[in-house]
């Protein structure tokens, strides 16, 4: 416990890592830029579904959005972009612009997400603009702010499709933003929604595409591998909201299957403040493996808890990347992690997409729990499927995302899987070493989504 | 053995954390008859203030000695200006402490990138007992709770700053025509109880770690303590608060975890519709 290595909290921006010299992108930058991004991913994925109550609530503060009038001034700015000769694509792009609508919260609590996500997209849009555009067309992204509500988000993607008029919408942070704006872009708004999250899994509305992991991604490698590697008797703990019930119902469906044994499962209200029972029960149980879906900000006392009571078996869950030591300190050494990305887990050149985007906007945090790889690879396959559809027309275009695919996804190929609405992925498990860092333990392949059938 | 001890003092840990918080809130309900519902940021600025000086200084001590008085002076600046206008109306002053709190809280959150911070107790590490880990802090806290509970009994019962509250809560009127003060008994009262919350905030903090709804999930729980124990005397709310906080640290070892809260506060609902005024019913 001496060594605390949490970030500054009343710094309020995570910029005082300095730039790094090399141009490249230092372990410990990655580290302290991804830690706002689990902590907003905590909290963001945490209210989700729990959150369905505030909406009733949120329902009357209908102008909390800033909405697209931030847009105009972010949009791409598509003539502009620069060495485009240099890229494949050939000439610059020409002609109406391809708006991409970008839903995120830039601002309220899950604002460090959104900060992200915007520069990921302005990054992509300028990357794909260089590369010749989609169909020779320029791509133009309008930022819609959903402010971590509910209501705003609704409004927000009201003004993305019904104003702006784009052709397709990427994005959302917490589940319940994804709720309140499907039905206004993909079914009233006949355009196409990608969701680029992981999340619990089950969205399989006419034109939503899910770009991030589902849950038996994460947990087909990495239960078996827990089974065969850490032990058989398994203790799984969470907040209690849909996303830990859903990931822990099918991680205890897995443990049983494998010839294990579940030998507790508790969860803690979401507004509690203290887990101290939880924690001692984890302990009692004498399992070897404790599975956490705990969210911050109480995931930081369970975590540190366990270690402090004298837990000695192996951490291990679905929310764990490179943010955990920052977050809980020397107590997430040891923890076993699985992803579709992990900066040490990825080729050079999958590296240098989070190198670059870095050297761009330094406060960025691409790593898994913020979504950046699946906004980035969001992107790509909109722009795969609309060079297979010819058109932006929203039923070719969906058609065609069915199967669209990007060779070039951070971390390995990836590909829509037909009739899922859910995307194939490479998978990682990794350990969290005590510098900080993860070590990738097993290249589980690529994992085919279970959605949708 | 082992889970048994454990469960002793995950139990009494829960308690006197809750004891400690409800302890301010107590003091100004009951000798002001003001429900404070920006009592929880004044625990989290307690917290602030332990984290703060742990970030500058090196250590949370000095936050927890500041922590009374910083927030203290904030509680008696916010008395004059804010919450005295509001004596006698008590929903117009359950609004304007939701206010306060709300401004405060939402301070604290656009200040924070990532939304929670830890702060490493004074005394740090371990210690074992009959094979049980345990923290220290967490005992410091145990310890900690009855002398303070026994140091406001005192200043209220024996010195003359508690005779001139007990005097203005009792008979304003007569207590203003014998030469004392009322408005600037409010003051120091509400002061006190805000001190209180501050040095609360700063020593819970170790445990539970800092967050902006930190204060604000205990205010409901101190308020059920509060009308479970009984308003008007200084025992009513600490006693409230031991009913309360002993079933969510017993319960967990035979129930999911989610349900101790919801069974303590029907138990409460049911105990105060037979005890309007709580278990120590009216006794000032």
């Amino acid at each position: 416990m001496s060594n605390h290595q949490d970030p500054d909290q009343h710094d309020s921006e995570p910029s005082n890592v300095d730039p790094d010299a090399h141009g490249g992108l230092s372990r410990r930058n990655l580290l302290i830029r991804g830690a706002g991004v689990a902590a907003a991913f905590g909290f963001g994925s945490s209210i989700l579904a729990a959150c369905g109550s505030d909406d009733e609530e949120a329902g009357s503060s209908t102008s909390a959005a800033p909405a697209a009038d931030t847009a105009a001034d972010d949009t791409a700015a598509p003539g502009t972009t620069p060495d485009a000769g240099t890229a494949a694509g050939g000439g610059a792009p020409s002609g109406d612009p391809i708006k991409v609508g970008v839903l995120t919260d830039v601002t309220g609590a899950f604002s460090v997400v959104g900060a992200s996500n915007v520069a990921v997209a302005q990054f992509a849009a300028n990357k794909i603009n260089a590369e010749g555009g989609i169909l020779g067309r320029p791509v133009e992204i309008v930022v819609g702010d959903g402010a971590s509500d509910a209501a705003a988000g609704a409004t927000a993607a009201r003004t993305l499709v019904e104003s702006d008029q784009v052709d397709v919408v990427i994005g959302g942070v917490a589940s319940f933003t994804r709720e309140a704006v499907k039905g206004i872009i993909a079914e009233r708004g006949d355009t196409l929604y990608i969701w680029p999250a992981s999340y619990e899994g089950g969205e399989c509305t006419p034109n939503v595409y899910s770009t991030g992991a589902a849950p038996n991604q994460q947990l087909d490698p990495l239960v078996p591998w827990l089974l065969e590697n850490k032990g058989t008797t398994f203790f799984l703990a969470g907040a209690d909201y849909i996303y830990p019930r859903n990931v822990l119902a099918y991680v205890r469906e897995l443990v049983e299957a494998g010839g294990g044994t579940v030998v507790g499962e508790e969860y803690y209200p979401l507004d509690a403040t203290d887990v101290a029972t939880l924690i001692s029960q984890s302990i009692d149980s004498g399992a070897d493996i404790v599975f956490s879906v705990a969210v911050l900000p109480l995931s930081v006392q369970f975590h540190q808890g366990l270690r402090d009571g004298g837990f000695e078996g192996t951490i291990a869950g679905t929310l764990f990347d490179e943010t955990a030591t920052v977050l809980f300190g020397e107590a997430a050494t040891g923890m076993i992690c699985c992803q579709d990305y992990l900066y040490t887990a990825v080729d050079a050149a999958s590296q240098k997409v989070a190198d670059d985007i870095i050297a761009e906007s330094p406060d960025t945090l691409f790593t898994s729990t913020i979504n950046s790889p699946a906004w980035y690879r969001s992107f790509y396959l909109y722009k795969a499927a609309v060079e297979a559809a010819g058109t932006t027309a929203t039923a070719e275009v969906g058609a065609a995302f069915d199967s669209a695919s990007f060779p070039d996804n951070p971390g390995g190929a990836a590909a829509m899987k037909p009739g899922t609405r859910h995307c194939s992925l490479p998978i990682y498990i990794g350990e969290v070493l005590a510098d900080g860092s993860v070590k990738v333990l097993v290249d589980a392949g690529v994992i085919d989504p279970v959605e949708c059938g | 053995m082992e889970s048994e001890i454990r469960l002793v003092f995950d139990t009494l840990s829960l308690t006197s954390i809750l004891v400690l918080l409800v302890l301010g809130m107590g003091v100004i309900v009951s000798m002001m008859g003001v429900f404070n519902l920006a009592h929880g940021e004044f625990v989290l600025l307690g917290a602030g203030c332990a984290l703060l000086s742990d970030r500058w200084l090196d250590s949370a001590v000095w936050g927890m000695v500041l922590a009374p008085i910083v927030v203290g002076l904030i509680g008696v600046v916010l008395e004059r200006t804010v919450v005295r206008r509001f004596y006698g109306r008590q929903e117009a002053s359950l609004l304007a402490t939701f206010a306060i709190g709300l401004i405060i809280r939402e301070l604290v959150r656009s200040r924070m990138t990532i939304q929670v911070a830890t702060v490493p107790p004074p005394i740090e590490s371990t210690f074992t007992f009959l094979g049980a880990q345990l923290t220290w802090w967490r005992l410091i806290l145990i310890v900690a709770t009855p002398i303070l509970l026994t140091v406001c009994l005192v200043v209220l019962r024996k010195t003359s700053l508690g005779l001139t509250i007990r005097a203005t809560l009792d008979n304003p009127n007569l207590a203003e025509s014998t030469g004392i003060s009322t408005s600037r008994t409010y003051s120091l009262t509400f002061g006190f109880g805000a001190a209180l919350a501050g040095l609360a905030g700063a020593l819970i903090v170790p445990v539970l770690n800092f967050f902006p709804d930190l204060g604000v999930r205990f205010v409901i729980r101190s308020f059920i303590s509060v009308l479970l124990g009984g308003v008007g005397s200084f025992a009513g709310p600490v006693v409230g608060a031991t009913a309360t906080g002993l079933p969510t640290g017993l319960l967990p070892n035979w129930l999911s975890g989610v349900w101790p809260e919801v069974i303590v506060i029907c138990a409460a609902i049911v105990v105060v519709r037979f005890r309007r005024n709580g278990l120590l019913g009216g006794s000032r």
